[in-house]
């Protein structure tokens, strides 16, 4: 900041001022990267990675350059720290203005809706896929669900919830208020159940992941809605079964003492068997 | 009767508030969209009741209508009605961050000040609102029912709760960043005079 004092007249023209505070705010963000990063550019896909390249991924020093560049190792979104300067004035929903001047990125205060709208989607379907579908990187679990988010989850707990009380004939109120309150309230459940283990997981990232885990069971409730056959049936949902806890399995095991997986595990199954049994059991 | 009585109240409620007079909107499809949704949610809710006999469609409604005024007050009208926006992070350590965005101090003094007390305002009303009604279905002993308020009242106050410290980080970001400056000023100015000596 020194070296800019040299250059600034004595007299405060308006220029001079625009440079000193942009320099203000450069030298700030340099010191205080972590209260408010003002862009989080649309997240890329996810690209899956390994552990080492994580471990040296120390924020590097800001670049003054206002671009949206993949700073850290590319599986987490491109947390780039970029100036703060955004655009002076906002427009309305469908807008899109750039900064006057400042050269500022562009950042999430100012994007149109329809951006907002597709980086949640795309979030949703990378998050699925990384939970469901097998991917060679799974088994760096505590990185792959970083971007947590709800909605996934909530669809898919409604969904299956839906499902179950198309196919029962009789009090379909209850079946679906029963299957949406099992559900969550056992979401809730088994994640503190793994941090009174002692584990390490986040509140929220475990129960992003369970409700994601729910999918191959969505898969199954809705065969077994349009096949009435019970030895189908509990084919299945066998397989459905199982495809839930193979998907939980890398996540909820990593994240407690290897002596206590069990006890971390268990539950978890045991509430994918009661779903699982709910759908076979429905007529 | 007792869904008379809370929309009357809601309504009484909210015909008290007054707008701060003057300017006009500046952002009225947004404005609109803020509310649109919570009063659907609401108004949904409370007048169910009457024509759906069915828990499923009333919950599934409800539920999914609060969840998208809550997406839409958290990115959109947030953003745009007072320049402020929160999420959560996971950083490399595993530790979960919250963050806050904000515009510069001079976009938020330009603000429309009517836009901000609608959003500011329809927030807590929303909030009371399900409260009262999850009274009401305590009273009744209707445990399904207070489900879904305790649902869309989590996602009332998550967003409260969001918004509000988004904005005092934001004042305090912009008091170190006011000291700051002032700081730097003063030094500059001492060093130029210095160097002009």
């Amino acid at each position: 900041m020194s070296h800019n004092s040299d250059t600034i007249p004595l007299h405060a023209s308006s220029q001079s001022d625009i440079d000193e505070i942009e320099n203000l705010i450069n030298s700030s963000i340099q010191s205080s990267p972590s209260t408010v990063l003002p862009a989080r550019p649309p997240s890329p896909p996810r690209i899956p990675v390994s552990t080492s390249p994580f471990i040296q991924s120390n924020l590097p020093p800001p670049q003054p350059k206002p671009q949206p560049t993949i700073q850290k190792p590319p599986s987490i979104f491109p947390s780039a720290p970029l100036p703060p300067l955004p655009p002076s004035s906002v427009n309305s929903a469908g807008g899109n203005l750039s900064a006057t001047g400042f050269g500022s990125p562009p950042n999430t205060l100012t994007e149109p809706v329809w951006d907002t709208v597709k980086r949640d989607l795309s979030r949703i379907v990378s998050n699925l896929k990384l939970v469901v579908f097998p991917n060679p990187y799974r088994e760096d679990p505590g990185k792959a669900l970083r971007d947590w988010d709800l909605w996934g989850p909530f669809f898919f707990i409604v969904f299956l919830g839906l499902t179950l009380s198309w196919s029962a004939s009789v009090k379909k109120s209850e079946v679906f208020a029963v299957a949406f309150a099992l559900l969550a309230a056992g979401a809730v459940i088994l994640t503190l159940n793994v941090l009174l283990l002692g584990g390490h997981i986040i509140f929220f990232q475990s129960l992003s992941l369970l409700g994601y885990c729910l999918f191959p069971l969505d898969v199954g409730a809705l065969v077994c809605m349009l096949k009435d056959n019970v030895i189908i049936k509990v084919i299945v949902v066998s397989v459905a079964l199982a495809w839930s806890s193979w998907a939980a399995y890398p996540f909820m095991s990593s994240a407690v003492n290897p002596r206590r997986k069990a006890l971390a595990l268990y539950p978890v199954f045991l509430m994918y068997v009661s779903v699982g049994f709910l759908i076979i059991a429905i007529d | 009767m007792l869904c008379l009585f809370s929309m009357y109240w809601v309504m009484l409620s909210l015909f008290t508030m007054v707008p701060p007079p003057g300017e006009n909107y500046a952002n009225p499809k947004t404005c609109f969209f803020h509310v649109l949704f919570k009063a659907g949610a609401l108004a949904f809710y409370i007048l169910s009741a009457l024509f759906f006999n069915s828990f499923v469609i009333i919950f599934v409604v409800t539920v999914l209508l609060a969840a998208l005024d809550f997406w839409v007050v958290k990115n959109v009208s947030g953003r745009i009605l007072v320049g402020l926006r929160w999420w959560n992070e996971i950083n490399d350590l595993g530790e979960s961050v919250w963050k806050f965005e904000s515009l510069d101090q001079e976009s938020l003094a330009r603000m429309n000040k009517k836009d901000s007390w609608l959003f500011w305002w329809t927030l807590y009303i929303t909030a009371v609102a399900w409260i009262v009604l999850g009274i009401f279905s305590l009273i009744r002993f209707q445990a399904d029912y207070c489900l879904i308020v305790g649902v869309c009242l989590t996602l009332s106050i998550a967003n409260i709760v969001g918004f509000t410290k988004c904005r005092k980080d934001a004042k305090k970001q912009f008091q170190q960043f006011a000291s700051q400056t002032i700081a730097s000023r003063v030094s500059s100015t001492i060093q130029s005079a210095f160097s002009v000596v």
